[in-house]
């Protein structure tokens, strides 16, 4: 079972695979359904884009039932592996909502009325998770009385964690459409262009030329293209674009989002409108040197916590460390895997970075950096989904790390 | 012609009819499926059921019985004073799913797109005279 139409298709992936490694992990577990309700999951099984609210049961053997919001259940039919009988629909009528055709399903049709049932709770930044909510749990719970619920989210996240070839590649291309993104975006600027813009017109124009190229979504959350300049970019994060013009003195961060095949693409670049003072080209070396030097230091074995201490010398030796913000990195994977660096959940702060964590050759991750001078106005963010390597890193975004000063 | 009891055989002998009269293949989009209603809380106090089965839009069986119903792609659970009135047309389908007094049973995407197929039969059964 793969989901690659053709032979030879660098982007195809084994499904077979995925579900034979989560029945896996669901027998050590002593679990007899495993009922998904986030989005990674969904994307990670399902192979297809699913945006709408849905759930996905995993009996211990054989394969697994999309529930999904019925307006888009025929789409999605239409784009994965599953065939109609596994993609199925929901709606608000009586025996057909989320948890009457669920409970329906898992105890007539799998005829499994009792047992350990898998579900996805815990917490994270990233807003559309998709755990199970508190009235979900509730509801299903109730209506499989004979279920012990258990959360255990960390087996689809250990089995997804170490990318295969097919995943890898179609990072490669997300990261092939952003370089676009950021193309566009440089040209729209350039030579006066910025004058009378604003962020939100320039995350459009990011968003068409990364269209033209195949994205087929601005995914992030925070307003699909962070865009911010002047003072925002002092607090190191980009964050929702508005309706600001652009300025001349003005830092520019300029944080791209495409996504192919459910692939993310996510290159933060930045950029100083001229004139810039010296002050603000100091700071600017600064971040290039220091995102240079992670860069240069990511490779299996490396820890979060053994690279920020690494950094903060650096910092450090060149007087810039006020002004790197703590971390280095955050998760990345399938459509809806934003958040969580590795998969284990016995980790100091829960659903935070280990610092401990010890990357593995094919694990991927964004180089995520942030430096906020707030005092003097200025700040940059770069991101950059990186493909860990037994001696480094692959960048999949092969824009030039600089910061330019823009006419 | 004069009313005949709901659900009884003579209703079972005109809806057969009647049905193949006015339902052509092309009328019902010459689909293949099946589906049980059945008739809880019936009058006398038992449970019955109402049989189709439709294969290449021609309607191949239709029945009433007690019992264990034939397996069918589709299960609309209801007490009889709901499914009487959906065939009295005192009360939508549509309107009696979303209010809970329908149990729809089966794939739900399938279902949706048999729901104006369901429509014309049962604007077909409720065109019969019948006592309820």
């Amino acid at each position: 079972m793969g989901s690659g139409k053709q032979a030879n298709d660098p982007y195809a992936v084994d499904i077979g695979k995925r579900i034979d490694d989560i029945q896996a992990l669901m027998k050590e577990r002593d679990i007899d359904i495993y009922l998904g309700s986030r989005i990674r999951t969904h994307s990670f099984i399902v192979d297809a884009f699913v945006p709408w609210r849905s759930y996905i049961v995993i009996p211990a053997e054989g394969l697994p039932t999309l529930f999904t919001f019925v307006i888009d259940a025929t789409r999605i039919l239409s784009e994965t592996w599953m065939d109609e009988d596994h993609v199925r629909g929901y709606f608000g009528a009586g025996g057909a909502e989320q948890v009457d055709v669920i409970q329906y399903f898992i105890e007539e049709e799998l005829g499994i009325e009792k047992g350990r049932l898998g579900y996805e709770t815990g917490m994270a930044t990233y807003t559309a998770e998709g755990w199970l909510t508190h009235y979900e749990y509730l509801k299903f719970s109730e209506a499989l009385s004979g279920f012990e619920f258990v959360n255990a989210h960390d087996i689809v996240d250990h089995a997804s964690l170490i990318k295969d070839e097919g995943t890898i590649n179609r990072f490669r291309e997300a990261g092939r459409i952003v370089d676009k993104g950021q193309e566009g975006a440089r040209e729209a600027i350039e030579n006066g262009g910025w004058k009378g813009m604003t962020e939100t017109e320039l995350a459009g124009i990011a968003a068409l030329a990364m269209r033209r190229e195949g994205s087929v979504s601005e995914w992030n959350f925070a307003g699909l293209n962070e865009i911010s300049s002047g003072w925002r970019t002092g607090l190191g994060a980009c964050t929702p674009p508005t309706t600001k013009e652009f300025a001349a003195g003005e830092p520019l961060m300029f944080d791209l989002h495409g996504m192919f095949k459910l692939a993310l693409g996510d290159h933060s670049h930045n950029y100083l409108l001229a004139p810039a003072t010296e002050r603000q080209r100091w700071h600017a070396d600064n971040f290039v040197a220091c995102v240079q030097f992670v860069a240069d230091h990511y490779r299996a074995g490396a820890t979060p916590g053994g690279l920020i201490t690494e950094l903060g010398q650096f910092a450090e030796d060149r007087g810039c460390s006020d002004f790197i913000l703590p971390g280095v990195e955050h998760g990345i994977g399938l459509f809806g895997d934003e958040w969580r660096v590795g998969a284990n959940m016995d980790v100091p702060i829960p659903y935070w970075t280990d610092p401990e964590h010890s990357y593995q050759e094919n694990e991927m991750v964004i180089l995520a950096m942030q430096y906020a001078a707030q005092e003097d106005g200025v700040g940059f963010r770069y991101e950059n989904p990186i493909v860990i390597e037994k001696g480094g890193c692959e960048l999949t975004s092969k824009y030039p790390l600089a910061i330019e000063e823009i006419e | 012609m004069a009313n005949v009891a709901y659900l009884s055989p003579e209703w079972v002998e005109e809806a057969r009819k009647r049905l193949k009269e006015q339902l052509t293949p092309e009328k019902m989009n010459k689909v293949t499926s099946s589906m049980t209603n059945i008739y809880q809380n019936c009058p006398d106090g038992k449970e019955r059921y109402m049989y189709v089965s439709i294969k290449d839009g021609v309607i191949t069986d239709f029945d009433v019985g007690e019992g264990e119903p034939p397996k069918a792609e589709f299960k609309i659970i209801a007490d009889y004073e709901t499914f009487a009135k959906i065939s009295r047309a005192e009360l939508g389908a549509v309107r009696a799913l979303t209010s809970r007094k329908l149990t729809l049973r089966g794939h739900m995407a399938k279902a949706l797109r048999l729901a104006p197929i369901v429509d014309k039969l049962n604007k077909v059964l409720a065109s019969i005279p019948a006592d309820y």
